[in-house]
């Protein structure tokens, strides 16, 4: 899939891998490229946005092997902020998927 | 350029990055991607495939440069700062040319017109009033006021349009400011890297 919004929709995507339970960032990346197909590169700046907007804060845990790993938690803020985009992408998906049927059902 | 190693990775972000963001950032950041390789390679993988997976360090560097300059302009408000951003932005992508390069400049262009003009008439206003004054008292050489007392109401009237100008002007500019801030953090999260194909 070679369209530009891909990037776009990469937030919602790790705030919704978040919302599930917190995550280290190569866990993270794992989650997404599983399904999505991107540089998962850009995963970390992004990360590091949501933490400056208070979406997320991270912490060390110990691992079993090797030294501690940093974890990405989603704050109240952030929680917030997964519903309300999620809603949106749902309302807008529902819309556009109607539309791709050709189905002739506008009524909500 | 497809790298190899996880040493040439960091080293391209590092080079990319320093001196642009502060040393205690960067060390994190690079961290980060470290801590990325060192699971991989835990995993089984080789740091060629970890590298082709994470995509272009340039492209990264250059995201992290534009967030870390708005922020910047963000919390300092500069013409150098907003300036920076502005440049740090373009580079994300030739999209950008279009959609910052080409609002900015009509921007700052209207505002340039706006404090022009507001200089234009203060100080035509300000000479104005000043020869009025001279013409009642009699000093004046030529009379350019059938009523000089006229003329001050008007040359007043003038010189107050200039200054009211001039602050519009800057309210306006704090609120494109603020407004254009806003429009590059967005722009950041969407426009992708120029080298990332696919």
């Amino acid at each position: 899939m070679n369209i530009q919004f891909k990037k776009g929709v990469l937030e919602i995507c790790v705030l919704a891998v978040l919302a599930h339970k917190d995550c280290y960032g190569y866990e993270l990346v794992g989650e997404i490229s599983k399904r999505i197909d991107i540089s998962e590169g850009t995963i970390y700046p992004l990360l590091r946005r949501l933490k400056d907007e208070g979406y997320v804060t991270t912490y060390l845990q110990e691992s079993v092997e090797g030294p501690p790993r940093k974890y990405y938690r989603l704050t109240e803020n952030g929680r917030n902020e997964e519903h309300e985009q999620k809603d949106e992408w749902m309302r807008f998906a529902t819309s556009v998927n109607a539309l791709l049927d050709g189905k002739d059902d506008t009524a909500n | 350029m497809t790298l190899q190693t996880e040493q040439e990775y960091i080293r391209v972000l590092k080079n990319r990055l320093e001196g642009v963001l502060p040393q205690e950032e960067l060390d994190d950041l690079l961290s980060d991607y470290s801590e990325h390789f060192r699971i991989g390679k835990a995993n089984g993988r080789t740091e060629e495939d970890l590298c082709s997976s994470l995509g272009s360090p340039e492209d990264v560097a250059r995201e992290v440069r534009a967030t870390h300059l708005v922020r910047k302009a963000e919390h300092t408000c500069s013409c150098r700062n907003i300036f920076h951003a502005v440049i740090a932005t373009l580079g994300l992508g030739l999209f950008n040319l279009v959609f910052v390069l080409v609002p900015f400049i009509i921007l700052v262009a209207l505002l340039a017109v706006i404090f022009l003009l507001g200089v234009v008439f203060a100080v035509f206003g300000s000479a104005a009033f000043v020869f009025s004054i001279l013409q009642i008292l009699g000093i004046a050489s030529f009379a350019i006021w059938q009523s000089p007392a006229a003329g001050v109401f008007f040359s007043i009237g003038i010189t107050s349009f200039g200054l009211l100008l001039i602050v519009a002007g800057f309210y306006l500019a704090r609120f494109f400011y603020r407004l254009g801030i806003r429009y590059l953090k967005w722009n950041i999260g969407v426009i992708r890297g120029t080298e990332d194909i696919g």
